[in-house]
């Protein structure tokens, strides 16, 4: 009974911390990037 | 106060920079990408006599400070940023002893910036055999500051450079040119306006804005001398390097002297053969093939004993760990999910293995040399093969290999472009759906299947190709028209910098495309192990119940509850609520479901349909003929005919299904924009051209 709830509990924060880590790699990182100034005009990685 | 100062490797291309970084740091160094950049910045730290830390910085190559691409620029906007903190306490121009008088041009802008200069010559093995012998105190005294005559091949010199720039406060800062002697009139009247700035950095700042066509900044403001038009100031520009030359050559005159019957003729003869037209490129495809024969052959021992580690590490763990769905999720998802990044590390290392012994020996650039004008007509350069040809092993290591073209617009369509060709993980899938619904005749001897197969290799280089060149048209990125490839000349590779670039790309491709596979494999994972519903809770009791009859073993069993619960997880509603998109390429929800499991990686698609059809995994025989037994409900033909065959098989040929490519594009291209849009476009490309041939030939 305890294994089960704790190997529940590890897998809902495994997937959690997937989640969270692939919003933030997906949404907030692209966007703060933004907010850094513009670059030259051809040879460039933005 | 820290102990530490920052040291700035500055110089041409090929002088040998990074070869002295890493002389100077071992392997204590760091590598990332400038902020918004993809070119890479590399900084390690140095340990000088008399306990004094130096923090080095190896920027990228460049010509001049009129800089022109972005790598360039990454050094000109360092050099004027005096709160960046990175901003350099010395600079150290690294120049090759061959090409000193073109390398002293950047040096004597540098030295013009004020900031302590100390002058690698780097190369001196060389001399003895090009005739070429200098006078240092002389230089030294001709262009005011210190200088380092060195060897990184044979180590020769480090430990005196590293006890000049320890003395690096005694170096004089005088400039080499008066600015003003450029345009007397124009600067009189820049120095009037501003004159508490420095008058070389001011004009650095304008022509560096005339350039990149940035036309404000916030910090000088400079707008009212923008009156001369952008050609007068390229014209200025211009005039301020012949005055640098007319210096450099009066210091090389009395410095320098050079032998000329010592130059060997060896260079213009292997260059004749290497960059002939027939041979140049019958030798190129010979060394190609047999590289990538290399890398299929030696790269599998390597990789399958990492699958073959991780599968008993994952049954290992299972019998150790309490019975459960975490001890379920770290066996079948997490441990699986390493092994499938760790599995492209021989790939990767063995690819970057040949390609830095290719580019250290000078081979590279006749190669780019060659290829350029064939590339070119499809928006790639010379420098997209590499990674075009890479891409039949896998989509990353090609990715990661397009970091060294220069032209971003070129690269980008190179990254775009790449995981169209046919990579090794495609090849399961194609083999199985092949041998389902092509007939096994001959046509002149070839096999049918055979010829399907090489088809299907030449559709996967065609719309490679085919895509670049309307993304060249497509894409409003403005490209240098110009095109200049140095030559260097051949040399053995130094064992130290090719080990030192395998390690990079390997670190680079696990630690930053490797969290967002590991991360997506778990969420696939969770959602193909949990269930709602009773079909999903109670497998076990109803499969059990099914199959009471039967006479099966528990092995039997249990591969068919996995099967059941599978079919009613969350990926199997998924399966089966995209049925109807997918109906009308002739494939029902198991093959929807295979779909969205090879996200993860194209060959998954294999092993996924086993699952569902309850078969044991390897038994590749077992699959063909559940495949084959398999009915489509709607029409009621084979589910695998030749129709939906053909289909699934295009479907694989154009689709982005491969989440470990789109991380690493993301990485290269520093934005989703661009893996999105592959995604997108390529699974709609996918889409339609299954459509329309199942449609055609049902
Ligand atoms: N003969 C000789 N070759 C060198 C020496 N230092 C570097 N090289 C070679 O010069 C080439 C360019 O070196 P690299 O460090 O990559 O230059 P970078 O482009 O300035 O970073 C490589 O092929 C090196 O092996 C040296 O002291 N002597
Ligand atoms: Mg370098």
């Amino acid at each position: 009974m305890i294994n089960e709830i704790i190997q529940t509990i590890l897998v809902i924060s495994a997937m959690l911390v997937a989640t969270v880590f692939l919003i933030y790699k997906f949404v907030v990182s692209p966007k703060r990037k933004k907010a850094t100034k513009e670059c030259g005009h051809d040879d460039c990685g933005c | 106060m820290s102990k530490q100062i920052n040291v700035a490797l500055i110089g041409n291309p090929n002088t040998g920079k990074t070869s002295v970084f890493n002389a100077l740091t071992g392997l204590k160094q760091k590598v990332s990408n400038y902020p918004g950049t993809t070119v890479d910045k590399k900084e390690g730290v140095c340990k000088l006599p008399r306990g004094l830390k130096a923090h080095i910085i190896d920027l990228p190559g460049t010509y001049s400070l009129n800089a022109s691409s972005l790598d360039e620029n990454v050094v000109v906007e360092l050099l004027l940023n005096k709160t960046d903190k990175n901003y350099p306490d010395v600079a150290v121009i690294v120049t090759d002893v061959e090409n000193l008088k073109r390398n002293l041009l950047l040096f004597t802008q540098i030295k013009d910036l004020r900031i302590p200069t100390v002058l690698v010559i780097n190369m001196a093995d060389l001399m003895k055999r090009r005739g070429i012998s200098l006078n240092i105190p002389l230089l030294e005294e001709k262009l005011n500051t210190r200088i380092a005559l060195i060897s990184t091949r044979q180590n020769l010199g480090i430990d005196s450079l590293k006890e000049i720039i320890n003395n690096y406060k005694s170096i004089s800062t005088d400039p080499c040119l008066d600015t003003s002697r450029i345009d007397p009139e124009y600067f009189d009247n820049l120095k009037q306006a501003f004159p508490n700035q420095d008058l070389y950095k001011l004009w650095l700042v304008i022509s560096q804005d005339a350039n990149f066509g940035r036309m404000s900044r916030k910090t000088l403001d400079i707008e009212k001398f923008k009156t001369k038009s952008i050609s007068e100031l390229k014209r200025l520009q211009q005039k301020e390097t012949i005055k640098r030359y007319q210096f450099i050559n009066s210091v090389l005159k009395v410095g320098q002297t050079i032998d000329t019957t010592k130059a060997t003729g060896l260079r213009a003869r292997l260059d004749r053969i290497l960059t002939h037209k027939v041979w140049g490129y019958v030798i190129f495809f010979v060394i190609l093939l047999t590289i990538f024969q290399a890398i299929y052959d030696w790269a599998t021992v390597p990789m399958d004993f990492i699958d073959g580690a991780f599968a008993s590490l994952s049954h290992w763990l299972k019998t150790v760990l309490p019975a459960g769905i975490a001890t379920n999720l770290l066996a079948e998802g997490i441990v699986p999910g390493l092994g499938g990044i760790l599995i492209f590390i021989p790939q990767i290392a063995f690819l970057f293995l040949f390609i830095s012994v290719l580019e250290e020996s000078g081979y590279m650039s006749r190669v780019v040399f060659l290829m350029d004008r064939v590339m070119r007509r499809f928006g790639l350069s010379g420098k997209s093969v590499v990674p075009l040809i890479s891409g039949t092993a896998c989509a990353i290591p090609a990715v990661m290999a397009t970091r060294n073209i220069e032209n971003w617009k070129e690269r980008l369509i190179t990254i775009l472009v790449v995981p169209f060709t046919t990579c090794s993980a495609r090849l399961p899938v194609y083999l199985i759906i092949i041998a389902l619904v092509i007939p096994e005749g001959r046509f002149l001897g070839l096999s049918y299947q055979a010829l399907s197969l090489m088809f299907l290799y030449i559709l996967g280089f065609g719309s490679a190709v085919f895509s670049a060149f309307l993304l060249d048209k497509v894409l409003k990125i403005q490209r240098k028209s110009y095109f200049v490839i140095e030559m260097p000349n051949y040399k053995i590779p130094l064992f130290r910098n090719v080990l030192i670039t395998v390690v990079e790309k390997t670190k680079a491709f696990v630690f930053g495309a490797g969290k967002i596979i590991l991360a997506i494999s778990i969420i696939l994972f969770v959602l193909a192990s949990t269930g709602i519903g009773r079909q999903f809770n109670n497998a076990d009791y109803i499969v059990r119940m099914e199959v009471a009859g039967e006479n099966l073993s528990e092995e039997e069993i249990e591969t068919r509850i996995a099967s059941h619960k599978l079919e009613h997880s969350l990926i199997g509603v998924a399966g089966k609520a995209i049925e109807p998109v997918i109906q009308p390429l002739g494939y029902d929800w198991k093959i929807g479901i295979a779909i969205i499991c090879s996200f993860a990686a194209r060959e998954v698609f294999v092993g996924t349909l086993a699952t569902i059809y309850s078969v044991g995994q390897d038994d590749e025989d077992t699959i063909k003929n559940r495949m084959k037994k398999e009915i489509n409900p709607v029409s009621g033909v084979p589910l695998f005919n030749f129709a939906s065959g053909i289909s699934l098989l295009l479907f694989y040929a154009f689709a982005m299904q491969c989440m470990s490519t789109l991380a690493i594009v993301k990485k290269e291209t520093n934005s989703w924009l661009w893996p999105m849009a592959q995604l997108v476009f390529m699974t709609a490309l996918a889409y339609l051209v299954a459509l329309i041939v199942y449609q055609f030939l049902k």
